[in-house]
């Protein structure tokens, strides 16, 4: 405790429970997650992921457990716990029929900024967002990307220390989802505390580290690099034109626990222990395939170890 | 000390007009809204006003005559000459007035008894008989009280005790001597438009914003519940003072409704009134959360009880005593009296204190309610 | 007969405008029975407006198109008939059960005894919903209502199924399993066009054409695509332990390096399209070293779709 200062993390969940009926959603949940720090979290849908983090900023009391923010108990809600926090949820969060101007307006009245600091604000953030020249434009004339990347200032507008977003390059485009991409990790880079929910594998795999959240459980974290090296099956690329009858011959092969399409072929995780056994039947069974290892990447490890929770 | 206290005051004030300006820019961006509540009250007091008239004018009427005499002939010609009595037929037997009511032919009929002159002469009591049709609520009530009227002048003239006149006619006629339907209508109409309109738009506004998910946004900054809902109320209350100006210069205008107390007073009254459904409107927004179900509470919750059970167009005296004690929890029965007070009878504040305090608790407790109900969370 | 393949959908110079907008330019192409068409591009390219035309709910200003052999701005209704069409948006009823979903959808398309029995049981088999009929729809994970939305949209068996983003936020499990279902009704002979955000979806696709502000800027298969959009060769390079900071250490390496003609993050990795020379084995690897970035392991890999839609978009 005596180094407060420099290690008190911007995000915590000590032990966090929330029950809606007989359905646990969220079970004993804790995680901490320090300033500049950019952590992820992962799950099935259904998993209590949305649970989490409304937990986490507060618009859910849990039932057991605390979640702070930069100190300050969620459920409170409290002001300091509103000065220091955005957030973004994962439904359509702006005013349609209001310009960028005017929601930014409406947001920078709530949080109470000079105008002078609005001003410097607004410039900065359309700036960062590439949005300046569409500010009279109403938000519901706006695409996907740009839309959330309008809801991602009007969340950082009062600089929060952190910010939560959830899933939010859900329905955005791969070139507008790289932008935002880069627009958080400016923002991480600031000393900003981001958690983020998202269905998107790449996208968890660039987080600094990242939480695996099932049936409401975190049953796994660390950082995506040391969950890959941690991954004990082996992964097997077969180039297949004809990907249907590869598929169909390679189900029954010894080892094979998952297959799928992948690019120009299929992607094979084989059992460490039955590797020697699948390579030699592959080899032997007459298979017109090209067969390459290839390195696990982190999907592997979402997929088989959410196949191994089930 | 004070200067923090201060500057959280004018954080709240912010907060609160930053939503009410939101609010202001979602209407201008819909301007059919606005449309639509300002012309709703030109529409309601143009058909209450022309279309759906309470003035009941030729209505046909059969007089059996079995008395055949000059004063019986008087009698009749009484009914008959004022232009509200159509005379349908004449005849001197009783048993031709069922057939006429059941064809719809005739709505009332006027029994002259075989010994009228004679009863007159003698200095009994003239009795003559009325039958209405009772199906015909409205016209029928109404009907009655012109006979009371007609009856009450054959009285002083020529019937020294001839009908008994019943003390709520002789109200209505004092201060609406034509007995114009606008002129009590519009004290209830202003209650009907200002509950139709801003109340339906109140209780929709919070549940829209629990619809399409910005509520989960807008829990996430420093603004409060009270300014939150204070800030949506503002829009709304602005938009109901229009419509009550708006009421006001055409039932004054157009159909000449004296306007006999002080302006600032019915504005003053329809102020409490505004504030208390407002409020009212709002906790329906937030119990519900669904603009759906809003609608549909809010109409019936409050267009009904503006309509039924505000005396606008039913005594609120006829009624049996549960709807009465009903009546007397809802705030539109107060404002009808409070407005029929100042326009009709142009009393003052004095008179209608009783009206406002009972509309300022029903504010005072619905706003406790909303602001219990109100969780900054989502579930 | 020859097998000529049989053209399902069809569709020369469509065009639509809003006002001076051009949402649709110009745009000819078509599928063929058994075709998996994949219809990309960025959010506002004219996807769905293409999708609505050709679903019959929106008129195209120019050009014409038919659908299973009906005109789609003369015989609307026919080609309403012949579709299936699963919307971006969720268009099941959430309040209602899985059943009773399904049971409106079998009435919107008239089906009637024996065969709507039968028809709605395969439906319950191919949401994988057997078991959870009675269940209210808001209450199924997003990939299982996705499922359910596909069953309830191919009830009366229609040759042409149009998916707008059927997978947006399913998670990769739900969206394995979605795609198998897609591949199953390829084989047996329907027609699917589809609209996705998943290049790795878009991989799956038989054919994929890329839509860039209303035109359709490329149209071939995927392995096509690459060749022609994203020549060299593509590498692809780890950095072990590094994490993000080493992944972007190698990306601010790569810049400026000659013979590099672009990279993206991938993951963990970085995808880097490199002139021949660089390709040997050990040549990217040292320049890497060069520069300070000592760790990075080098695989050669192929380009993926992803790095052709970031060509044309950013073209």
């Amino acid at each position: 405790m005596s180094d407060v200062l420099t290690s008190s993390p911007a995000l915590e969940a000590r032990g966090l429970v929330r029950r809606f009926g007989r359905t646990v959603a969220v079970s004993d949940l804790s995680l901490s997650i320090a300033p500049g720090e950019l952590y992820g979290l992962v799950g099935p849908d259904g998993a209590g992921k949305t649970t989490a983090l409304r937990l986490l900023v507060g618009l859910l009391t849990p039932d057991g457990g605390e979640a702070r923010v930069a100190g300050a108990v969620s459920h409170a809600a409290g002001g300091a716990l509103r000065a220091s926090l955005g957030y973004m949820p994962q439904q359509y969060s702006l005013y349609g029929d209001l310009s960028i101007d005017e929601n930014l307006r409406f947001f920078g009245d709530l949080f109470g900024l000079s105008s002078t600091n609005f001003r410097e604000r607004v410039a900065h953030l359309l700036g960062i967002t590439q949005l300046t020249r569409f500010r009279d434009r109403r938000a519901d004339a706006l695409s996907g990307g740009m839309y959330k990347k309008l809801a991602l200032a009007c969340a950082l507008l009062h600089r929060p220390r952190a910010l939560v977003l959830d899933e939010p390059t859900n329905g955005v485009d791969p070139v507008s989802r790289r932008e935002l991409w880069e627009l958080l990790y400016t923002l991480v880079d600031e000393g900003l505390a981001v958690l983020l929910a998202t269905p998107y594998m790449d996208e968890a795999a660039r987080c600094h580290r990242v939480g695996l959240l099932q049936g409401g459980r975190l049953i796994a974290e660390d950082a995506p690099a040391a969950l890959v090296r941690a991954f004990e099956d082996l992964a097997y690329f077969v180039t297949a034109a004809d990907r249907d009858a590869a598929e169909a011959a390679l189900h029954d092969l010894p080892g094979v626990r998952a297959l799928s399409p992948h690019g120009p072929g299929l992607r094979v995780i084989v059992a460490a222990a039955d590797a020697e056994a699948f390579r030699r039947r592959f080899a032997s069974a007459d298979m017109r395939w090209h067969l390459e290892p290839t390195a696990p990447d982190f999907e592997d490890v979402f997929l088989m170890r959410s196949i191994d929770a089930e | 000390m004070s200067a923090p206290v201060l500057a959280r005051f004018s954080g709240a004030v912010r907060r609160t007009r930053a939503i009410a300006l939101k609010e202001f820019r979602h209407m201008a961006r819909d301007p059919q809204v606005v449309l639509l509540a300002l012309a709703m009250p030109l529409v309601l007091i143009l058909v209450f006003g022309y279309g759906v008239s309470f003035d009941v004018e030729r209505v046909p009427l059969v007089v059996v005559d079995r008395d055949r005499t000059a004063e019986s002939r008087a009698l009749a010609r009484a009914f008959t000459a004022a232009g509200t009595f159509d005379l349908v037929a004449v005849s001197d037997d009783e048993a031709a007035v069922e057939p006429l009511f059941r064809g719809g032919h005739a709505k009332v009929a006027l029994v002259i008894p075989p010994d009228f002159q004679r009863a007159q002469g003698r200095g009994d009591t003239a009795t003559a008989q009325l039958l209405v049709d009772g199906t015909d609520n409205a016209t029928a009530t109404i009907a009655l009280g012109y006979a009371e009227t007609i009856g009450l002048t054959l009285t002083q003239r020529d019937l020294p005790r001839g009908f008994d006149v019943p003390l709520r006619a002789e109200v209505r006629t004092l201060f609406n001597p034509a007995l114009r339907s606008a002129v009590f209508i519009v004290p209830g109409l202003i209650v009907l438009v200002l509950v139709i309109v801003s109340v339906m738009l109140t209780a929709l506004t919070v549940a829209r914003e629990y619809e399409r998910g910005s509520m989960e946004q807008l829990f996430a900054t420093p603004v409060g519940r009270v300014e939150l809902i204070l800030g949506k109320l503002m829009p709304y209350f602005v938009l109901g003072l229009m419509q009550v100006l708006l009421v006001l210069v055409v039932g004054v205008y157009l159909f000449e409704v004296p306007l006999r107390g002080s302006v600032a007073l019915i504005f003053v009254s329809a102020s409490v009134f505004l504030l208390a459904e407002l409020a009212f409107g709002l906790v329906i927004s937030i119990v519900t959360r669904s603009q759906m179900v809003a609608a549909q509470v809010a109409a019936i919750s409050t267009f009904l009880p503006a309509l039924i059970l505000s005396d606008f167009l039913f005594p609120i005296d006829n009624m049996p005593p549960p709807l009465r004690v009903v009546s007397s929890l809802l705030p539109p029965r107060y404002l009808v009296h409070a407005l029929r007070a100042i326009m009709l009878r142009g009393n003052g504040v004095e008179s209608v204190l009783p009206d406002l305090a009972a509309m300022g608790a029903f504010f005072i407790v619905m706003m406790v309610i909303a602001t219990r109900k109100f969780r900054r969370t989502v579930a | 007969m020859p097998s000529e393949p049989e053209t399902v959908v069809d569709v020369r110079g469509l065009t639509r405008r809003f006002g001076a907008f051009v949402a649709v330019n110009d745009v000819s192409f078509s599928v063929t029975r058994g075709e998996i068409f994949g219809y990309l591009g960025a959010n506002g390219a004219g996807k769905s407006t293409t999708i609505r035309m050709l679903c019959g709910l929106l008129a195209p200003t120019d050009g014409r198109a038919t659908v299973a052999g009906a005109d789609i701005a003369r015989e609307p209704g026919r080609v309403k008939r012949s579709i299936g069409y699963m919307s971006q948006k969720f268009s099941l009823y959430a309040d209602l059960t899985v059943a009773e979903n399904l049971d409106f959808y079998a009435s919107a398309y008239a089906l009637s005894g024996r065969l709507r029995a039968a028809r709605m049981d395969e439906a319950l088999e191919l949401a994988g919903l057997a078991d959870r009929r009675d269940a209210l729809t808001r209450e199924l994970p997003g990939g299982l209502r996705q499922r359910l939305a596909l069953a309830s949209a191919l009830l009366h068996r229609p040759p042409v199924l149009f998916l707008d983003e059927p997978t947006a936020g399913v998670d990769p499990l739900a969206r394995r399993a979605f795609w198998r279902v897609i591949r199953e009704l390829a084989r047996g002979g329907t027609t699917l066009f589809v609209t996705t955000h998943h290049l790795d979806e878009a991989e799956l696709c038989h054919r994929v054409g890329m839509m860039v502000d209303g035109r359709l800027v490329a149209l071939d298969t995927p392995a096509g695509l690459k060749a022609t959009h994203v020549p060299g060769t593509m590498l692809s390079v780890g950095t072990g332990a590094g994490g993000e900071a080493g992944t972007r250490a190698v990306m601010a390496a790569l810049a400026g390096m000659p013979g590099v003609h672009g990279w993206q993050p991938f993951g963990l990795r970085v995808h880097v399209r490199v002139d021949p020379e660089l390709a040997g084995p050990g040549r990217l690897a040292a320049r890497l070293a060069e520069r300070g970035v000592a760790t990075a392991d080098v695989e050669a890999t192929e380009a993926g779709l992803e790095d052709v839609f970031l060509a044309l978009v950013r073209r």
